[in-house]
């Protein structure tokens, strides 16, 4: 649901928190590993994850609400 | 609560694609400029993920006769838009003049050296889309602002306009971080403030994020316009949208497929196999089909791209990636789901509120000084970036002639600002924001929503009053953010309880108004539906487009 941030890979650039619009990480403060306050408050838009520097520290659980109805292959 | 004051020549209140748009023209006729952004500039709005599809005439492809190919928009993407067509000409004598500027810009506008037209339109028909890598448009028209010496200021919500006699001169707003007031001295504010967007319940029951617009869109242009006095129209028509089931997007003409139903039987007869140039229309042409085949006891209904090369898929994703979905591209990627072997379900999404701030053809609002554009007036990206230019254009224009008027500290709308947020703070146990919006949402969904009539209107209405009282004598908030969060709710009370007003005072049943007391669409309501604020009370009233 929320952004999932690994703190041994994240650099504490804060660039995520300064561009999310709906601001779920508010009070994270400069210098520390983002906290994500509000998770419900995430749109999945994933602009946190297009602008983190390193890849991989930041990722969107896609919650189960949200998650794609499809039908399988057919295999016959 | 800590004071600023920010002077400037024209304010512009949102800084989606039409905000940063008529902040680029106005400071290009050189205008001191501030943007007040509720999130950050650069990845804020509908476009904040960016956008594939841009409508615009293109004389030497399209031929000189424009009226023609404005009729082919009306049978297709315009189909639902209650505007005149003085507004749609005037977009097209200048949407691809803003094309052109923004290839410039380095938003790229051709796909391999050439117009590329896709989507959106019936197959041997008029195209009307071209395609373009929107992906990081935001980032260039913030870049692009910056260069002409406009001030950005993120992290604000605009709350309320402020007027001296008939013209606006200025604006306050709340900041979304700290305990500060922003007060703007501003000769003239253009307003690009989204959609109003959480008006009736999400997708998902309790779920406020799941909505393709996201979150913050709270028709706050809208609310301010009003309360200053200016013409709201046709907030009583609703919305539906289409789309995949349940990762809520829009952007369906993105996707090259054909809707068909889980025995690969399709619902429509535009197009019969996945092509690259032709969506398949019935998701433009019907976006209801996928509700009414599961109550016909016919659904689910698919949007299905199997029958695709690897080439088409290929180009699909590169546009779905442009179209600001890669939130869902790379959850696909990561859950198996491969659009050449997998139809994705489509559904009709919930009902929305609709309605806008009237503007004219130069984005001026009924308001001298005040113009709007983008989804609070006229949205769509090609509409937004047009009339943001026009107003931002028209809005430099006007304050050469305007002297700035100093707003008062006890000005009586920063009074009641502060006295509504120093309320919001101090009450206890009262409901949150969250548990305001849904008690909002379910009042709006069951007494104007699917289905009208009189005395269902009446007792929504009375219903929604009470809670918009018990809201503002009880709502709490324990920071900054849910400050801003609560004055959003005020805003959508504000508008749900016009939206109140205008279905009732809309005695006919016409596209998604459904009053099955007055069961006929009743020809000489053909007009755009007005409401506006004088003094106390409320006036309706009906208006040609």
């Amino acid at each position: 649901m929320p952004p999932i941030i690994n703190s041994d890979d994240c650099i504490k650039c804060n660039t995520c928190v300064e561009i999310c619009s709906e601001d779920v990480f508010y009070g994270s403060k400069k210098g520390e590993v983002p906290h994500v306050a509000y998770p419900k408050e995430c749109v999945h838009f994933n602009g946190c994850v297009s602008v983190c520097p390193v890849p991989g520290a930041i990722r969107l659980r896609i919650p189960l609400p949200m998650q794609l109805v499809y039908k399988e292959e057919e295999t016959s | 609560m800590i004071e600023e004051r920010i002077k400037a020549d024209v304010l512009c209140i949102g800084g989606g694609i039409a905000g940063l748009m008529a902040a680029i023209r106005a400071a290009e006729l050189g205008a001191s400029v501030v943007v007040a952004e509720k999130g950050n500039v650069q990845y804020s709005g509908c476009g904040r993920m960016g956008n594939d599809h841009f409508e615009t005439y293109i004389p030497k492809i399209h031929g000189a006769d424009k009226d023609a190919w404005i009729e082919e928009l009306l049978r297709t993407a315009k189909g639902e838009i209650l505007i005149g067509k003085d507004l749609l000409r005037a977009q097209f004598m200048k949407a691809y003049d803003i094309v052109k500027l923004w290839d410039d810009w380095g938003i790229p506008m051709k796909y391999k050296g050439r117009w590329e037209f896709s989507g959106h339109s019936f197959p041997d028909h008029p195209m009307t889309h071209i395609k373009y890598e929107g992906r990081f448009q935001k980032k260039i028209l913030t870049s692009q602002a910056k260069k002409r010496g406009v001030k950005i200021i993120n992290r604000v919500m605009m709350l309320d306009l402020i007027r001296d006699n008939n013209k606006v001169i200025g604006a306050v707003g709340v900041h979304t971080r700290e305990d500060r007031l922003l007060i703007f001295e501003a000769k003239s504010v253009v307003l690009g403030t989204g959609k109003c967007s959480r008006l009736y319940p999400p997708l998902t029951p309790g779920w406020l994020s799941n909505d393709p617009h996201g979150g913050s869109q709270s028709g706050d242009g809208r609310a301010m316009a009003y309360r200053a006095g200016a013409e709201l129209q046709n907030l009583e028509m609703p919305q539906r949208h289409i789309g995949p089931k349940y990762f809520t997007r829009f952007g369906q003409g993105t996707w090259v497929g054909v809707v068909k139903d889980w025995y690969g039987k399709s619902a429509g007869t535009f197009v019969d196999k996945p092509d690259l140039r032709y969506g398949d229309m019935i998701c433009e042409v019907n976006k209801l089909a996928p509700e009414q085949y599961t109550q016909a006891g016919k659904g689910p209904l698919y949007m299905d791209c199997t029958d695709m090369t690897d080439e088409d898929h290929e180009y699909m994703m590169h546009w779905m990636k442009n179209e600001g979905y890669p939130a869902m591209t790379e959850y696909m990627a990561a859950e198996g789901i491969d659009l050449r072997k997998h139809p994705i379900e489509f559904m009709t999404y919930p009902i929305r509120g609709g309605g806008l701030i009237v503007a004219n053809e130069k984005a001026e609002t009924s308001l001298k000084g005040l113009y709007a554009a983008g989804d609070e007036s006229y949205g769509d990206i090609s509409a937004a970036a047009t009339f943001g230019y026009l107003g931002g254009e028209n809005a430099a224009i006007y304050v050469q002639s305007i002297k700035q008027v100093a707003i008062e500290k006890n000005n009586p709308v920063i009074q009641k600002i502060q006295k509504l947020i120093d309320d919001i703070k101090g009450h206890e146990n009262g409901p949150d924001w969250e548990e305001t919006s849904v008690a909002l949402q379910q009042t709006m969904s069951d007494y104007v929503g699917k289905v009208r009539n009189e005395s269902l209107l009446l007792q929504g209405l009375q219903h929604f009053r009470r809670i918009r009282q018990k809201t503002r004598d009880t709502l709490m908030a324990k920071n900054p953010h849910e400050v801003a969060r609560c004055l959003e709710v005020f805003n959508l009370l504000e508008i749900g309880e016009l939206t109140f007003l205008m279905a009732l005072n809309r005695k006919e049943t016409r596209g998604l108004h459904n009053r099955p007391d007055y069961p006929f669409t009743d020809p000489r309501l053909n007009q755009a539906h007005i409401i506006r604020k004088s003094k106390n009370d409320n006036i309706l009233d009906w208006k040609s487009y």
